[in-house]
């Protein structure tokens, strides 16, 4: 039995050592700073295009930031917007959790509507150094209306278009299209020898939305009007048709694409594969960089007139993009509000800000960062141009839900798409489905839908 | 059962080495060590027993993202989120498709995991290196598996182009199928190992004995090594089918959301509800609807198999010497007759 | 010799001595038996056991050499779609320390899921041991109740755990949420009704012969268990060791919400890696798989070094 009482020892040690060495760490260290009034919990995206900038710039804001407070920074990240969901939820129904958010601008109507967040009153917009500091457009999506926000603009990150200046040249294009059909027919044009006019990604989990988004806009429709969802309307029907056209009837996107997510259609177009690649922010200039279409790219705004029409209809909306960025938000539940404030107010300083967009390429949102960087970097103009033409989603607590009945009707169709056609009255049925759920959801939110 | 002092009258008492069948061995009622059930009996009603209770408390209340903050008292709706669940959400058909889906994959996974099993039984060079590259599927991380399988299923992808096939497998109707080939390369390693350990307890007499009677390698598999494999592959079966209803990353990474209509599980439907909807009530009554299904067939499935009281003893070492006596009978006779 | 026929058998009435299974066939080990060195315990013909551990071999290959192939190619080309590397660099295996704290989650995880394991096991033998060897009122319900909730999914007890130990937190000052110990508990609980159920199927065929002697001798249960059983279920460990590893190693759903920074595992640092930002930049999918084929490595190397463990040393037929 000696080998039988050998092991047998070694076990029990083994677990021994194992939970005293766990429980001697976790009273040892106080992990959960949630409580420790000397430290500031940040929770932002995780940076893995630019982690080493990440790093630096995370290392120079705490450094300043003790030096003014003297308070240190608990950096925390969510990996996707699943988690950073999850990260919302856990904390608002425990009520323990980060002290400061940057979340994605799209998010600000559910961070809204849980009612953990500290609403922007006069006093705090003073205390983050007056609002008027921040770019008008910026504050579109900060709360339901000018007098009820919880968003402080952090950064923008416009949607554009990257177009392949090469294959243009090719094609004979000279001028860069405004309108949604001129940009067919550039695609057009510039689909032949194995190169594709577009690069579109129909199985992205958010591409599509924001592509029928931008055309219904264009044409006046904004998916939810007040209490009612606006998705079986003929903008919307248009919007979907020529956004499954592109690679049914007119050809201009690789076939494969029906099954790609956004950075497969980016490395199509990384390749030099394709000739327009919408639906793409600054950040994918890192991919870019040193790929076969390095030097032969530009950013230009994408289209803000309707399929199917010349001119912007009268109440048609100049929509070039999605209002796209991160907002910072000030958690209710905490008992760090003043420390939290001066950090909103430290990063949202000009200097801040253009340091944050020297590491990172994101837009200020700070007016007078904006100018700055506008006058020094002329290159930038169609981004520029795009923040300032974006415009924001709809304010609601359903936003979430009517995103996804938006992208589900993509998702049924792909099978359609595979064998070559959706047809009207697929469409129809699977927007009548959406526009179903969509408008439940709206009947459900309380508050007024906000 | 008293403690005797002296030990050979016990001795005497006690008939030489009695079979007795399983099920009426005597078990001791006194000295009853109960309190080792106390660590684990504590742990499983804090972090298990309190939240189920918990979240079926939630499931009778009205909790959005409205509500969350102060989500004790959240408007109680009582069985309202129940009875949306049943009849106006895809539950029926997610349970559906996630019950016949575990099924189908559990079925597949068995025959492979026996295989592997058997084929490292027996010593051979690099033994124990084949035995961990077969742990590898299993090891890796679920969402790393769905990002390289979704790339694989592509249109234009590997499996197309090796297969010269033309399908679209992550969406439309043969997602089901991709999804079921690709939980049954992940989660085949876990009835390897229930076999692995099973495999273990075979009597080295009895494959002398059957080596002496000249029994064939198929029959010896099928009549001395399976049965010991009854129990711990009854045991596998049920976790692996409960397992694979509750896999919620791979078909979430793999398909992502919303899901196409033909892998529509369970996992990720009420992951949808609580954390795209925020419909966190109605998400915990659907998890609670599809828990309440599942749990009557594996009572059943408990009951037939006898797996929780045991009786499934499998064959005592009289049968299986019948057994082979009936199999080696003709063989035997020659090796009898050629010895005398 | 009466052994019970059970499965999970082991026939040991003696002290198992350093018992494999070559030890059967040791060439004269029995009298007229034929010296050649044909392993009785063989299950498999040659031929077959090749072709098996082939196709399997190959079966688990394919995808798995897509990581290591993708780990050393370029992300734009994993996102193209390629299989085989068009180009090479080692660069992500260095990347990928710097780029995420894939160390610090590394050694996070091994305590965390190790303590898991071996408390699990641990828990898992005694509390199997009383639900096995002894009569009292609710032991079948116990027993079924274990299996019920293994089927319990994550998601429903993601938010309700929370708010427990968020609750547990408030009322005694104990912080858990973002310990290490706190996701040890979680971990240890949902890892325990699978580990004792591995234990009560493999006890069920422990002969009792040996622990009624020693019973007779005047042993406490406690005793029993550590000197008598413990030795004879080794396998049942390992597996059921292996299994809340495992466990604690891959959780995504309940590391995320429950650790900070410091005490992220290695599963929550992956996700990391799988970032892919809104119309930014492609994932670095090369640092991801290489990441997780340094994750992967860990979990295979203690396999094997444990699946020794895992031989029939108990089927010496030593038993006299």
């Amino acid at each position: 039995m000696s080998t039988g009482r050998r092991r047998t020892r070694a076990l029990v040690g083994a677990a021994v050592v194992a939970v005293a060495a766990l429980t001697l760490q976790g009273c040892a260290v106080v992990d959960g700073s949630g409580d420790d009034p000397d430290t500031l919990r940040v929770m932002m995206a995780a940076d893995t295009t630019y982690p080493k900038e990440r790093k630096q710039w995370q290392q120079e804001t705490a450094a300043e930031f003790k030096r003014t407070t003297g308070a240190d920074i608990q950096w925390e990240t969510y990996s996707s917007p699943q988690e950073e969901l999850t990260a919302i939820q856990t904390s608002v129904i425990s009520g323990q959790g980060p002290d400061v958010y940057a979340i994605g601008t799209t998010f600000t109507p559910t961070a809204y509507a849980t009612g953990a967040f500290v609403e922007m009153g006069s006093d705090q917009w003073r205390a983050v150094g007056g609002k008027d500091q921040f770019d008008a457009a910026s504050l579109g999506i900060s709360g339901p209306s000018a007098s009820k926000q919880i968003g402080i603009p952090f950064a923008s990150r416009p949607f554009v278009m990257a177009v392949n200046t090469e294959l243009l040249a090719q094609a004979g294009i000279t001028e860069l299209p405004t309108t949604w059909d001129a940009l067919t027919a550039d695609a057009d044009a510039t689909t032949r020898d194995g190169h594709f006019g577009m690069a579109v990604a129909y199985a992205d989990g958010f591409d599509p939305w924001k592509f029928v988004w931008g055309m219904a806009e264009n044409a006046g429709n904004t998916i939810v009007d007040g209490s009612k969802a606006e998705i079986s309307a003929d903008a919307v029907e248009n919007a979907y048709r020529t956004y499954f056209d592109w690679v049914t009837k007119d050809g201009v996107v690789d076939p494969a694409a029906i099954g790609w997510n956004n950075a497969q259609a980016l490395a199509q177009f990384a390749d030099g594969k394709a000739a327009f690649f919408p639906m793409t922010t600054t950040t994918s200039l890192n991919t870019l960089k040193g790929s076969a279409v390095d030097g032969k790219y530009q950013y230009a705004l994408l289209p803000t007139v309707p399929p199917r029409a010349t001119e912007r209809p009268a109440d048609g909306i100049e929509a070039a993009s999605i209002l796209s960025g991160d907002n910072l938000v000030v958690a209710d539940y905490g008992t760090k509000q003043d420390l939290s404030f001066d950090f909103v107010q430290q990063v949202s300083s000009p200097a801040a800000q253009e340091r944050y967009f020297e590491l990172f390429g994101q837009l200020p949102t700070n007016t007078e960062a904006a100018q700055t960087i506008a006058r020094e970097n002329p290159d930038l103009a169609p981004i520029v141009q795009a923040g300032k033409l974006s415009k924001p989603t709809a304010f609601t607590g359903a936003w979430s839900d009517i995103q996804l009945s938006l992208v589900d009707v993509v998702v049924q169709s792909i099978p359609s798409l595979k064998s070559g056609e959706v047809t009207d009255d697929q469409l129809r049925k699977r927007l009548a489905a959406a526009q179903r759920d969509a408008q439940a959801t709206l009947d459900r939110q309380k508050n007024g839908g906000l | 059962m008293t403690q005797v002092q002296t030990r050979a009258p016990r001795d005497a008492q006690r008939p030489p080495r009695e079979v007795r069948p399983h099920g009426r061995t005597p078990l001791y009622r006194r000295e009853r060590p109960l309190w080792m059930l106390l660590p684990g009996g504590v742990l499983m009603l804090v972090v298990i027993v309190v939240p189920l209770l918990v979240g079926v408390y939630i499931a009778m209340l009205d909790l959005d993202q409205y509500t969350l903050r102060q989500w004790f008292s959240a408007p109680f709706v009582g069985l309202a989120n129940f009875v949306e669940a049943f009849t106006d959400s895809p539950l029926l058909h997610s349970v559906w498709i996630s019950v016949s889906l575990s099924v189908l994959v559990t079925a597949a996974t068995v025959p492979i995991g026996v295989a592997a099993a058997i084929s490292t039984q027996n010593r051979f060079p690099g033994r124990g290196l084949v035995r961990s590259v077969y742990l590898v599927p299993y090891v890796l991380p679920a969402f790393v598996v769905g990002t390289f399988f979704r790339t694989m299923l592509q249109p234009q992808g590997v499996v197309n182009t090796v297969f010269g096939t033309d399908v679209l497998w992550l969406n439309g109707s043969a997602s089901y199928w991709a999804l079921a080939g690709v939980m049954v390369w992940t989660s085949w390693p876990f009835v390897y190992l229930l076999s692995l350990a099973g495999l273990q307890a075979v009597d080295g007499e009895v494959h002398e004995a059957a080596a002496l009677d000249g029994v064939t390698w198929w029959a010896k598999l099928r009549y001395i090594v399976f049965p010991y494999l009854r129990g711990p592959l009854s045991l596998a079966v049920i976790i692996s089918i409960l397992h694979n209803i509750n896999n919620f990353t791979l078909p979430f990474v793999l398909f992502g959301i919303p899901l196409p209509s033909s892998v529509e599980v369970m996992p990720v439907l009420t992951y949808i509800a609580s954390f795209q909807s925020f419909r966190f009530g109605l998400s915990a009554a659907m998890a609670i609807c599809s828990l309440v299904i599942v749990a009557i067939p594996l009572f059943v499935y408990l009951r037939a198999v006898k797996l929780d009281t045991g009786d499934d003893a499998g064959p005592t070492r009289k049968q299986r010497r019948a057994d082979l006596a009936t199999l080696a009978a003709p063989a035997a006779a020659d090796i009898e007759g050629a010895r005398a | 010799m009466s052994a019970h026929g059970t499965p999970f058998a082991g026939t040991t009435r003696t002290r198992p001595t350093a018992t494999l299974t070559e030890s059967i066939t040791a060439p004269g080990r029995r009298p007229g038996r034929r010296p050649y060195d044909t392993d009785v315990t063989r299950l498999l013909p040659r031929w077959l056991l090749v072709l098996v551990i082939a196709v399997i071999t190959a079966f688990i290959a394919a995808p798995v050499l897509y990581i290591l192939f993708g780990s050393v190619n370029s992300d734009v080309a994993v996102a193209r779609g390629e299989y085989f590397p068009s180009e090479f660099t080692l660069a992500n295996y260095v990347a990928i320390w710097d780029t995420v704290a894939l160390g610090q989650g590394l050694v996070n995880s091994l305590l965390t899921a190790g303590a898991v394991a071996v408390a699990s096991a641990t828990l898992a033998v005694s509390t199997a041991y009383v639900l096995v060897r002894f009569r009292f009122l609710g032991r079948l319900t116990m027993l079924r109740g274990l299996l019920a909730l293994q089927s319990v999914p994550g998601t429903l007890l993601l938010l309700p755990v929370f708010v427990v130990f968020a609750n547990i937190a408030s009322a005694t000052g104990v912080q858990v949420i973002g310990t290490r110990w706190g996701l040890f508990v979680t971990y240890l609980t949902f890892a325990l009704p699978f580990s004792t159920w591995v234990m009560v199927t493999y006890l069920r065929g422990l002969p009792k012969e040996l622990e009624e002697a020693a019973r007779i001798d005047g042993a406490s249960s406690g005793r029993i268990l550590r000197s008598v059983v413990l030795p004879l279920s080794w396998p049942g460990i390992v597996v059921s060791a292996i299994f809340a590893f495992l466990l604690g190693w891959n959780d995504v759903l309940f590391s995320t919400i429950m650790t900070t920074p410091n005490t992220r595992t290695v599963a929550v640092v992956l996700q990391v890696l799988g970032t892919a930002q809104e119309g930014g930049a492609v994932p670095i999918y090369g640092q991801m798989m290489a990441a997780s084929i340094v994750c992967a490595v860990p979990v295979v190397a203690l396999y094997l070094v444990f699946q020794r463990y895992l031989v029939g040393g108990l089927t010496a037929g030593s038993v006299k």
